[in-house]
């Protein structure tokens, strides 16, 4: 980490062409040479503290929240007053809903995985470095003892912290709703077997881990876009659209040699781990690909915003 | 000049990692799986010895991943249900032990007869479970001692298959009661036929074993392939070529464990194709038997369970459908199949009542004409492996062999 940041310093420093007011701001804070490890963690760790404090500080991540929120709430309150769906009609799991609460979480997690969550994460990914610039804070970013790549990895983080929270907004928004408009018992898993209420809990934590890790991928390449363009809703879009026609190529049976490399393709994958006993080979493997797209699109989200000159 | 180049120059080392990250990990892709096969080298067996070993294997407990992919250049049968059920419900399915078929079960069968599936299986003894692994949805087959559950998550729905063995008992000692010591084996034999119907087929490597090993006669070369890694465990490969040319299938292959002699995999390749056409292999596997509660099973609340309980037949019933069998006239309820040929050439032959085609409503009417195409005498419909004609006086001829042939077989 503390090599990274020397690198990321050193390769702000370096850079040519660059504006004078910049360069003359830069070079006084540039900290001498053998900065500690220890230092350098530090920093990185205030620095995503006060990322993620400016984050979920914003009206909008509270708003994109509120919005996931609502998608358990409307499918719960709906089924309170409609009554319930026979079985196989709707979104999988809906039918369960009236019987047991616990399952609005989960329904709502089918909803919200092949839009909403992406349009969200696409938001905060696709504005983590491209929304700096436009700002114009970009710079002033770089300019405290930062280093790009620092600041790379913490503009991620945040939005992997973002994935985190917008997943247990879904699980536990549903949960809560659930709990207070229908009977909650027993949980009865795809597999026929049943589990108490406070497995039937852990399991659902485990598929807001698992939708959390699916994410991952997408932030990278919302990262990467970010990187690319000074106008974030650009970027935001280009992600969101990605994730659709990603899901879009999945659907294709032509395409079938790609689709297990989409970073959408484990998406739905969650089930297995509400079977009995648990299959965690599609949290592997879901874990590996999207594994492979942090590297890919981080390490080209690296190579363009070391090159990248800072207007702004 | 020679700052900008040293500028240019550090500029591409910046994109190193960018360039050097999807290289490293498509070499990975690459060389992983090729590893994993290339240092395979059992001690060489002839064919017979690998039949005995593979005969041999007392594997009495698995549990393991299996995936199976159908490429039999089916049409798209989405859409179909109820009118073509015959010609495409060769894939074992999990349903097949509910004999209650619905139009549902055999769309059930036709997704599983296209397309990739992948499902867990646990045996232990006489308990045996297997789990389709549907996206969201899951669809179990629990097979024990007090008989089969069939459970189908997206529909809520439990069939319980029950052996009445109480009846089956009675029936044995009234058989041994009239037919003296003679009837015992044919109550085995009896019991064995009914088990065999109930007992939900598994679509394992095993049974395709089974099923390629009983057709082994002087039809069939058989061959050892090459040695590959097969779910992490070294195998010895089993070819069987048909030598009749009539038939549609090019060869059949089953890898075999080098150890215990389980099949693993197991894969049928038509005539003149490179790909399987059906394939089955495990992904992974143990031989350790599987934690009991695995193939526990108590219908959850909310479940629609249908109760289904086999008794056996009364003596009189097996004395009339003896009569029956004898005198070859057929039981109106079920035509019984003729089958024409033996080994790879078998045709099947059902009647499927005068004008059956003609009695469809238009729909599914429309849908066999797109389905199917017009030959000499009816219509076929024809897979890479499966040839399934219905002819115009009603009757539905099916065999994995060539079109001319089944044509043929018609018009005797």
């Amino acid at each position: 980490m503390s090599s990274e940041a020397g690198q990321g310093l050193e390769a702000a420093a370096a850079l040519p062409p660059r504006p004078a007011g910049e360069t003359a701001a830069s070079r006084p804070t540039r900290p001498p040479e053998a900065q500690s490890p220890a230092r350098a963690a530090g920093g990185t760790l205030s620095l995503l503290g006060s990322e993620l404090l400016t984050l979920f500080r914003r009206r909008r991540t509270w708003a994109m929240l509120g919005a996931l929120a609502l998608i358990p709430i409307l499918i719960a309150v709906a089924t309170r007053i409609a009554g319930g769906s026979s079985p196989g009609r709707g979104p999988a799991f809906l039918d369960q809903v009236t019987g047991n609460g616990l399952f609005v979480g989960v329904t709502a997690m089918t909803v919200a995985i092949p839009l909403f969550l992406p349009l969200t994460i696409g938001v905060v990914a696709g504005d983590s470095i491209a929304g700096e610039a436009s700002h114009g804070t970009l710079r002033y970013l770089l300019i405290a003892p930062a280093g790009r790549i620092r600041l790379l990895v913490v503009k991620y983080a945040a939005a992997a912290a973002f994935c985190a929270a917008a997943t247990l907004t879904v699980v536990i928004v549903g949960t809560l709703i659930g709990w207070a408009l229908f009977p909650v018992g027993p949980v009865t898993l795809l597999s026929g077997a049943t589990v108490s209420v406070g497995e039937g809990l852990l399991r659902l934590l485990a598929v807001a881990a698992y939708v959390t890790v699916s994410l991952l991928g997408m932030s990278a390449i919302g990262l990467f876009l970010s990187t690319l363009t000074t106008v974030p809703v650009g970027a935001m879009a280009a992600t969101a659209i990605l994730a659709v026609v990603s899901q879009i190529m999945d659907a294709l049976p032509q395409l079938e040699a790609l689709h297990p490399w989409l970073f959408t393709h484990h998406w739905l994958g969650f089930g297995d781990l509400l079977r009995e006993p648990i299959v965690w080979d599609s949290f592997a493997d879901n874990a590996l690909l999207q594994g492979g797209y942090i590297v890919v699109f981080g390490a080209l989200a690296v190579g363009r915003f070391l090159t990248k000159d800072v207007l702004s | 000049m020679r700052a900008r180049d040293t500028g240019a120059s550090r500029r591409f080392t910046r994109w190193i990692p960018a360039i050097a990250a999807p290289i490293a990990i498509g070499v990975g892709v690459v060389l992983v799986p090729m590893q994993a096969n290339a240092a395979v080298d059992l001690p060489d067996l002839s064919p017979a010895e690998l039949l005995e070993l593979a005969a041999s294997s007392e594997v009495d407990a698995l549990s393991g991943t299996i995936e199976q992919t159908s490429e039999l250049g089916l049409p798209d049968l989405s859409g179909l249900s109820g009118a073509m059920g015959g010609g495409s419900g060769d894939g074992d399915g999990p349903a097949a032990g509910d004999d209650a078929a619905s139009a549902t079960d055999l769309d059930d069968l036709i997704s599983l007869a296209t397309g990739t599936h992948t499902a867990r299986v646990y045996v232990d003894g006489d308990d045996a479970r297997l789990q389709v692994l549907d996206r969201l949805a899951e669809r179990d087959v629990y097979v024990s001692a007090d008989g089969v559950w069939v459970y189908d998550s997206p529909e809520q729905a439990a069939t319980h298959v029950a052996v009445d063995t109480g009846s089956f008992e009675a029936l044995e000692q009234k058989l041994e009661a009239t037919y003296g010591t003679d009837a015992e084996a044919r109550a085995d034999e009896l019991r064995a036929e009914l088990e065999a119907e109930l007992g939900a087929p598994l679509p394992t490597p095993e049974e395709l074993l089974d099923q390629a090993l009983a057709k082994l006669d002087e039809t069939t070369e058989v061959s050892v392939g090459t040695d590959a890694r097969v779910a992490g465990r070294e195998a010895y490969e089993l070819v069987l070529e048909p030598r009749d040319a009539e038939t549609l299938v090019g060869e059949v292959a089953v890898a075999i464990d080098g150890e215990t002699g389980a099949a693993l995999a197991a894969s049928i390749t038509a005539r003149g194709s490179d790909e399987p056409a059906f394939s089955v292999a495990f992904t992974d596997v143990s031989f350790e038997a599987p934690d009991a509660s695995v193939f526990a099973f108590t219908p959850p609340e909310g479940t629609a369970v249908t109760e289904h309980v086999v008794t056996a037949p009364t003596l009189a019933e097996l004395e009339q459908g003896k009569a029956e069998a004898e005198s070859g006239a057929k039981g109106e309820r079920m035509p019984q199949p003729v089958v024409h040929g033996e080994g790879w050439t078998t045709v099947v032959e059902l009647t499927a009542g005068e004008g059956a085609a003609a009695g469809l409503d238009p729909e599914a009417s429309a849908m066999l004409d797109t389905l199917t195409q017009r030959v000499d005498g009816g219509r076929m419909l024809s897979t890479s492996l499966v040839t399934v004609l219905l002819t115009d006086d009603g009757r539905v001829l099916a065999g994995a062999v060539t079109i001319d042939h089944l044509v043929d077989v018609a018009g005797r």
